[in-house]
């Protein structure tokens, strides 16, 4: 009896501390998306009411009507494209700044990587609207060195400029998540590698990028997840033309029709879910906590 | 050893107790904080609701859902000064509103609304119907402003008649060089990349289904949605975006990149104070929608014995005719009107149709209709990818 009480015991005092974050996970994120899928089976009716009549069809609305998914299918392609641009600049930035910089400088240069997050995001966004709309920074530019003759309206109201300002946006998760990786990374081993005759592409490959793995997946998370929900990026540099996903859920809830925006919410959320599950086939949680 | 190890267990359980309480406060105030009525307001302020104008003794602070041209700062500053104090939440649609005061009742106190959607808001219960003559200041409201059918509804008047505006078309004219005056101007290739309007997608739909010749643009057929649908698909090409306010869309006429916009009166005037150019306007020929706000109290609100004496002060002549001057539309008070005439600009206000509210009765009213879901999801289908 007294083993059987103090195994419980052992096992509360084991879980007690975990309880907090779960009542705080339950109220605030599972109970909420709860609701959102209860909704997603109802409808809206005329007066704008969410009514209890289950059904399914605003998840038939997103698979048979093709707008749905051509503008998922171009978020991912989005996302992705974001998440490839934003390692593929991140990852030399940081090694260059783990190997070759003082530990001083790195710590004011990592210091310049998170100052805009110091300000607001929609502050950011408009002033990039500033620099790349036709009479922009960037057009002002280009024609005092002659490369233009008149504003080019390339880089905004488009998918060009959705990319550029995205790949602004979530580079410094990127950058902090791979610094964190880098940092403790033994550069010796590169050399060890290529005394033993590995060329530094394969000393590259072998040895540096399996044990940043965690850092690179953690920033894979941190920029193409949050990019599948990005309506605000989209709405002010994007123009007509730049439109993901969630600015068509907006439209739903703007207008009132929740089960319907629902419904598309949580084709997104199952959709993140299922890319977390594959991330995580790859990415153990100590990895991300000690290291990442 | 065993002292060690008690003096452990004993930090770790007041840790954990500690923790569990911190949680459970911090999770209780966060559920209070969300159910709670209102943002601080005075023993006064809770009292029961007052009837006729109490500024005297009323102070506190109520919840009001609006639009940002409303109130400015100044003037919100000046009335705090009294004690009466306002927390403002931004109202981004009428649907938007509505929902929002079904959701969460009396904890918010007065919101705004536009034309048919007041009388939906109370034929839902949802807000007071009071006699808005027993307010001094509705004196300086136009006669007419006190007396529209539709926010009357027998046992009161609905709200607090504020600012209307038909949704007019403005053009560049250095780029615009025809004289045009339909909805179809916005659909012609020429003016590709060059046309904006604000991010509404029911006014949007509503504007097409104008153009279409729709008997009700807020209620629509199948067929009078198709033949809308067909429009804003010709449309899409031409737009630059979809604007989320009425400051942006100043902002992208005055800087040229677009050259054709819908608004409401008075963009022109704001494009040329802000270095724009000189636009020309029109109302089209097939019509046009139009808004006209008011300040409905929501039932069982909780400090709605202060919004009495704050329309009292908030709703002076001189503070309308400063609305006016910053935001440039008509509003409903005659007495800010004989105001500006008296500061010289008569023929500001007049171009603006201030001293004209009976234009309103020739607008489609903006409320709610029976193909908003429809519409939305025309509006996806052709806006998305």
């Amino acid at each position: 009896m007294d083993d059987l009480t103090s195994a419980a015991s052992s096992r509360w005092r084991r879980y007690a501390p975990g309880i907090p974050g779960a009542i705080a996970l339950l109220v605030l994120f599972i109970g909420p998306m709860l609701f959102m899928l209860v909704f997603s089976f109802w409808e809206t009716d005329l007066d704008f009411n969410l009514v209890p009549n289950w059904n399914v069809d605003n998840y038939l609305r997103f698979f048979t009507v093709p707008t749905y998914l051509r503008t998922l299918a171009k978020t991912l392609v989005m996302a992705s494209a974001v998440t490839l641009a934003g390692l593929a600049v991140a990852l030399p930035f940081t090694y260059f700044l783990v190997r070759y910089v003082s530990r001083r400088w790195q710590r004011l240069i990592l210091l310049a990587v998170i100052v805009p997050f110091w300000t607001s995001y929609l502050l950011r966004v408009y002033a990039w609207q500033a620099i790349l709309g036709e009479r922009g920074a960037l057009n002002q530019v280009l024609m005092f060195l002659g490369i233009i003759d008149q504003p080019s309206r390339l880089f905004v109201y488009n998918d060009v400029g959705v990319f550029v300002v995205l790949l602004y946006v979530y580079f410094p998760f990127a950058a902090l998540a791979l610094y964190a990786s880098l940092e403790k990374f033994d550069f010796g081993q590169l050399h060890a590698a290529q005394d033993l005759g590995a060329r530094p592409d394969q000393a590259f490959r072998h040895i540096l990028l399996p044990q940043i793995r965690a850092g690179i997946i953690t920033a894979c998370i941190f920029i193409f997840i949050p990019i599948l929900g990005e309506f605000l990026t989209p709405t002010v540099v994007g123009g007509v033309q730049g439109t993901l996903i969630a600015n068509l859920v907006v439209n739903f809830f703007r207008g009132a029709q929740i089960a319907e925006g629902a419904a598309l919410g949580i084709v997104i959320a199952l959709f993140v879910t299922a890319l977390l599950v594959v991330f995580r086939k790859y990415l153990r949680l100590e990895d991300v906590v000690t290291r990442g | 050893m065993d002292q060690t190890t008690q003096g452990s267990n004993l930090t770790r359980r007041r840790f954990l107790q500690a923790t569990a309480g911190v949680a459970g406060v911090a999770a209780f105030g966060g559920i209070a904080a969300a159910c709670s009525p209102g943002a601080g307001s005075s023993a006064g302020a809770s009292a029961g609701a007052s009837t006729g104008a109490s500024a005297g003794a009323a102070t506190g602070t109520f919840n009001w859902m609006t639009w940002s041209d409303h109130y400015y700062d100044e003037q919100l500053a000046a009335i705090a000064g009294t004690g009466i104090k306002s927390s403002i939440t931004e109202l981004s649609d009428n649907a938007d509103g509505y929902t929002k005061v079904k959701e969460v009742g009396g904890q918010l106190d007065m919101i705004s609304g536009d034309a048919l959607w007041v009388p939906k808001y109370y034929e839902d219960g949802l807000i007071e119907a009071w006699d808005i003559n027993e307010l001094a200041v509705s004196k300086h409201l136009y006669s007419i402003a006190r007396e529209f059918d539709f926010w009357n509804s027998g046992e009161g008047y609905l709200g607090f008649p504020f600012g209307w505006s038909p949704v007019q078309l403005y053009y560049d004219p250095a780029h615009v060089t025809a004289t045009p005056d339909s909805w179809d101007v916005l659909l012609d290739p020429k003016y590709k990349g060059h046309v904006v309007v604000e991010n509404q997608p029911v006014e949007v739909i509503a504007y097409m289904a104008k153009l279409g010749g729709a008997k009700d643009p807020y209620s629509m057929t199948a067929d009078e949605l198709a033949t809308a649908k067909g429009l804003l698909e010709r449309l899409k090409p031409n737009l630059l975006k979809l604007t989320n306010q009425a400051t942006e869309t100043v902002t992208s006429l005055v800087n040229g990149e677009a050259w054709l916009a819908t608004g409401n009166l008075g963009t022109e005037e704001r494009v040329k104070e802000a270095g724009g150019p000189e636009l020309k306007l029109f109302s089209p020929k097939e019509g046009t929608v139009g808004w006209m706000d008011a300040e409905m109290f929501v039932k069982g609100g909780k400090n709605n014995s202060l919004l009495r004496p704050y329309l009292e002060l908030a709703e002076q002549p001189e503070y309308i005719a400063e609305n006016f001057i910053k935001y440039g539309r008509p509003l409903f008070n005659e007495g800010a009107y004989k105001l500006l005439v008296d500061k010289g600009m008569q023929e500001r206000a007049d171009r603006y149709l201030f001293n004209k509210p009976e234009t309103v009765l020739t607008m489609t009213l903006k409320g709610p209709g029976s193909s908003t879901q429809d519409a939305i999801d025309t509006f996806n289908e052709v806006f998305g990818a």
